[in-house]
């Protein structure tokens, strides 16, 4: 479904991704892990389009310049240099770290707002399961986005990625600032979500405890250059990332 | 594996002198002191220089050149701590009025009514707003702004100082040596002083205070007493160039209140870069002559004029000056990607 070959991602001289190979196929459930700086939000970033919009919004205020090489091909087609309102529409939908929400609407709001291209009848039904998936924020539908807690936050950015009816999913970091116990309320959503929608997901974490088994393959990045792959139950046994990830 | 048709970048590099030479002077050859004076001494050279070689005309735009250029430096100095001021009049007002009063009732000469009606017509801009420090961005803006209307309208209306005709009749300065001098003389201390202050310790807090103000209250800091500063220095700068003025044109009244002397040295200052200082003198000293060359096409001028900063704003976010420090700064050379 989606093939990321030889990504390049310069930021001015800095390298944030080398030489990055990935696919993924339909309903696959895919982990990126790696600690900070590593590149996870850069793939992000270039999967979803959103890279390209910097690379020209950095270039027009003489800042960073942002140089990539290599090709995204999404169902067959490549989309490395597409807009990333584009990518929207034809199913790559990002759900951002750090849960970005509009703070001074409500949640009904944001949920219209995330859905605006949508029909009508497809986002009542969307809304129907998603906020019977989050019972939380059927409590809180009227309450403004702002005003709510991290956790509430990120299930609310989750439902706006669902609500855009994406057929691959990414989402970054979502399990950031997080308690352990809403941490896995929100993996176990994932999961649920992948069954009941059969979507491609793309899941990218620094803690790798609540996703590694959950995850169908997974790819551990440090510095933006690929270091181990493989399935979950692999990663779980490879040394090196019990050593860095599981801290045993 | 097939060779693949190389992938060039371009690759940005400071030059090895600026990375020496930031901020502490390591220099190894005459080339190095060249390189860094250089730029330095094309504004003071040119201004003190050039003045005795221009017609009395040019001169004189050169003079209101520099009044903008300082007003410029003012507004840049005052958004540097985040204060969004749309009332450089108020301050230029202020300035004249009391060096008007100073000179008209008590019949004291430039060389004290300048310094005084500077000093005094800062300290009460600062009073003034004080109470308004705590508004941030669009809020603070609305108060200066109608600050230097509400002033022009009170003299209007109660007809106190000279009403709506000013004060006429005012000393003027000994030769136009004095004058030509004096403000260049400002123009350059503004200049090298402000950009020195905004590279210093202070000049951090200052800054950081835009960017976060929360952050800097966590520091222990009081931001409102360090908000006041920057608007009384920035506010010094703006009530000079209204109290030359004054003894300049001989004249003070409600046209030192009008919009032309807020809005003009914003465009100056966008067009030149913010931050700078530099480019505020470089905006001044585009778009002040420019203005002064489009008088020959009477009523278009307004449209070449706006259709020049619109273009220049839309070409170049960052400003002129950034755009050509960072070319005079940095090499860039196309390198292989492997």
């Amino acid at each position: 479904m989606l093939e990321v070959r030889n990504l390049m991602v310069f930021f001015e001289n800095a390298l944030a991704l080398n030489d990055f190979s990935m696919e993924v196929a339909k309903r696959e459930l895919i982990g990126i892990l790696g600690p900070n700086s590593a590149g996870k939000t850069t793939l992000m970033n270039a999967i979803s389009g959103l890279l390209v919009d910097i690379r020209i919004k950095e270039m027009r205020r003489g800042g960073e310049r942002i140089s990539m090489y290599g090709s995204i091909d999404y169902e067959g087609k490549d989309i490395t240099w597409t807009d990333p309102s584009e990518r929207v529409k034809r199913g790559i939908v990002l759900c951002r770290e750090r849960h970005p929400v509009f703070k001074e609407s409500s949640v009904m709001e944001n949920l219209k707002i995330a859905g605006y291209l949508m029909p009508r009848s497809h986002i009542k039904k969307t809304l129907e399961y998603g906020l019977e998936l989050f019972p939380n924020l059927k409590r809180l539908r009227h309450k403004k986005a702002g005003f709510m807690s991290g956790g509430e936050q990120q299930m609310l950015a989750i439902l706006m990625g669902i609500v855009a009816n994406p057929k691959l999913f990414l989402l970054d970091e979502p399990l950031l600032g997080l308690s352990p116990m809403i941490q896995k309320m929100v993996m176990d959503t994932v999961l649920r979500l992948r069954s009941d929608l059969s979507l491609t997901i793309l899941i990218t974490e620094q803690f790798a405890r609540p996703v590694l088994p959950v995850i169908d393959r997974g790819y551990v990045i440090e510095n933006g250059i690929l270091t181990v792959k493989g399935t979950g139950p692999e990663l779980m046994e490879n040394p090196e990332v019990k050593a860095a990830y599981l801290g045993s | 594996m097939e060779a693949k048709k190389p992938q060039l970048r371009k690759e940005r590099i400071d030059r090895g002198i600026k990375v020496r030479a930031d901020d502490i002077f390591a220099l190894n050859s005459w080339r190095e002191v060249i390189y860094l004076v250089g730029p330095r001494a094309i504004p003071v050279v040119g201004l003190l220089v050039l003045g005795p070689f221009l017609s009395a005309y040019s001169r004189e735009i050169l003079i209101s050149t520099a009044s903008y250029a300082l007003l410029a430096i003012s507004w840049d100095y005052m958004m540097m701590a985040g204060l969004a001021s749309l009332g450089q009049s108020l301050l230029f007002g202020i300035g004249a009025y009391f060096t008007g009063i100073l000179n008209h009732y008590f019949h004291l000469p430039w060389f004290i009514t300048i310094p005084i009606a500077t000093l005094t017509g800062s300290a009460f801009v600062s009073l003034l707003l004080t109470p308004v420090l705590r508004l941030r961005g669009v809020y603070f803006s609305m108060i200066t702004l109608v600050l230097p209307l509400m002033f022009m309208r009170l003299i209007e209306a109660t007809r106190i100082l000279g009403g709506t005709e000013g004060l006429t009749g005012l000393d003027s300065f000994p030769n136009e040596w004095v004058s030509y001098y004096l403000i260049m003389f400002a123009l350059l201390l503004a200049l090298f002083g402000f950009r020195r202050l905004g590279d210093s310790d202070y000049g951090l807090i200052i800054r950081a205070i835009k960017d976060d103000d929360r952050s800097v209250m966590n520091a222990g800091l009081n931001v409102y007493w360090y908000k006041a500063q920057a608007l009384f220095l920035g506010g010094c700068v703006g009530c000079f160039v209204g109290a030359f003025s004054t003894h300049y044109d001989m004249f003070c009244g409600m046209p030192g209140f009008a919009l032309d002397y807020s809005i003009m040295p914003i465009a100056c200052t966008l067009l030149g870069g913010m931050g700078s200082f530099a480019g505020a003198l470089i905006g001044a000293f585009i778009l002040v002559p420019l203005a002064e060359v489009l008088r020959a096409f009477g009523a278009l001028r307004i449209v070449f004029y706006g259709g020049f900063l619109a273009f220049s704003i839309v070409a170049l976010p960052e400003g002129l000056f950034h755009y050509l420090s960072r070319k005079y700064h940095q090499i860039e050379r196309w390198v292989e990607v492997r």
